[in-house]
């Protein structure tokens, strides 16, 4: 290596073949760059920005308008069931929890009966018969404090897991009638 | 580091997936090149031998290459926009909107598909203008100009289906005088000549077929989004095909 100074020739590396090397390098990597960076415009461009769905967070009016009982006037529209008992209210979503169905509720049985595979659930969630693996989601619900209305936060739900007793999958309602999934009024 | 990239070239080049996509090797004869071209789904459009002449860029200027690539753009950045544009008059015009300014990348996609439709339409004008200019449209080539005339009419018809998508006021009136255009046909059209006597009039004239009503609304909207976005790319692929494939057959014309 001492006495190559002023040789800058490489034995290995003809001159054409560096500049041939070069010049692939330097094309496939233009093309490789150009393909990528388009690639992934286009990834981002498919997950959107603005939503045009129904809003997951709403108001579905005051505590006095509901009962004791289920009320499943806003089943269709918001996919929800306001349940109100001696302590207070709760909503749960109507959504089943064996595959996505939409369950309905009967008042002769006070039961919800899933039309799809048969999940049957009791006006707690809980679940009677079946195959549906847990019991059925509670979403968040607050009183707005300037018109005291009920708003419920669609997305934000309770889901404990479930005791197997004999009677189903089960449970204890002292642990679900917690804020912010039950309002006492 | 040049010898690693050898070695690694070597073992690549044994393996059965390797052999079975690329079958006869580095094209370096004369009769491997051959094969190479006809192994080749994308070569094999290329006569296996040319005229010195006809390679010649000042000959050629590829027109019809940079129309088949605009072409394939078009197709490509097609597909992406109708990811978001729904052919609705009540929010075509929103989605357009917000192809502009809310989804990432909406506007560039949006960008090179119009600038792409405006490029192939002149494209396809410069790629006639060469071919009569150079002669090459006379036998045994005559049919081929005959398809690249219907290549013709298929984009003019495309660029114009298209027009209509956005559903402002520029694509409103554009198609109103396009459906006016078709109304004064002879013999097809309502207010054309011999239309009225051959029992046209605004309800069964070509028009009406056109727009699937009287006025440009939702059936017309729906109409030419299923023209522009399938039948006409699948009708102007399957032409394509079989202008690259009379080529093929013809070869390239030479340099008068």
């Amino acid at each position: 290596m001492a006495d190559n100074k002023g040789n800058i020739e490489d034995p290995d590396v003809s001159r054409r073949r560096f500049f041939t090397l070069m010049g692939l390098g330097v094309g496939w990597g233009s093309i490789v760059t150009a393909l990528g960076g388009a690639g992934l415009g286009a990834a981002r461009y498919m997950i959107p920005s603005v939503l045009y769905e129904p809003p997951t967070v709403f108001k579905i009016g005051k505590p006095e308008n509901y009962g004791i009982g289920v009320d499943t006037k806003l089943k269709k529209e918001r996919q929800i069931w306001v349940v109100r008992n001696e302590r207070g209210i709760y909503v749960m979503v109507a959504i089943c929890r064996h595959l996505g169905c939409t369950p309905n509720f009967f008042q002769d049985q006070s039961l919800f009966r899933c039309p799809c595979h048969g999940s049957i659930y009791d006006t707690h969630g809980n679940v009677v018969g079946g195959p549906a693996p847990r019991t059925l989601w509670r979403a968040a619900i607050s009183l707005d404090p300037v018109d005291g209305e009920i708003v419920v936060s669609f997305n934000t739900r309770q889901d404990p897991d479930p005791v197997g007793t004999p009677e189903g999958l089960m449970v204890e309602e002292a642990g679900r009638e917690v804020e912010p999934y039950f309002l006492k009024v | 580091m040049l010898k690693l990239l050898e070695q690694i070239r070597g073992i690549v080049n044994k393996t059965q997936v390797f052999k079975s996509i690329f079958r006869h090797g580095y094209p370096d004869t004369d009769g491997n090149r051959a094969l190479v071209m006809f192994s080749n789904v994308i070569l094999h459009l290329h006569p296996v031998r040319v005229q010195r002449g006809a390679l010649k860029i000042k000959f050629t200027w590829c027109l019809g290459g940079l129309t088949f690539f605009f072409f394939i753009m078009l197709a490509i950045t097609g597909v992406v926009l109708m990811f978001y544009y729904v052919p609705d008059t009540r929010r075509a015009y929103n989605d357009i909107r917000d192809l502009g300014t809310v989804i990432y990348f909406g506007s560039l996609f949006r960008a090179v598909h119009r600038w792409s439709a405006h490029a192939m339409v002149f494209s396809v004008w410069m790629h006639m203008t060469r071919v009569f200019m150079t002669g090459s449209y006379k036998p045994p080539r005559e049919f081929n100009w005959v398809v690249g005339v219907i290549l013709l009419v298929t984009t003019l018809v495309l660029s114009w289906t298209g027009y209509l998508l956005p559903w402002d006021q520029l694509a409103l009136w554009a198609v109103t005088v396009g459906s006016k255009m078709a109304e004064a046909t002879p013999f097809i059209g309502a207010s054309g000549p011999f239309g009225p006597e051959l029992g046209r009039n605004s309800g069964n004239d070509m028009a009406f077929a056109l727009l699937g009503g009287t006025v440009v609304g939702q059936s017309a909207l729906l109409r030419f989004y299923v023209l522009h976005c399938l039948a006409l790319p699948l009708i102007t692929a399957l032409f394509i095909a079989v202008h690259f494939w009379r080529i093929r057959k013809d070869g390239f014309s030479g340099p008068l």
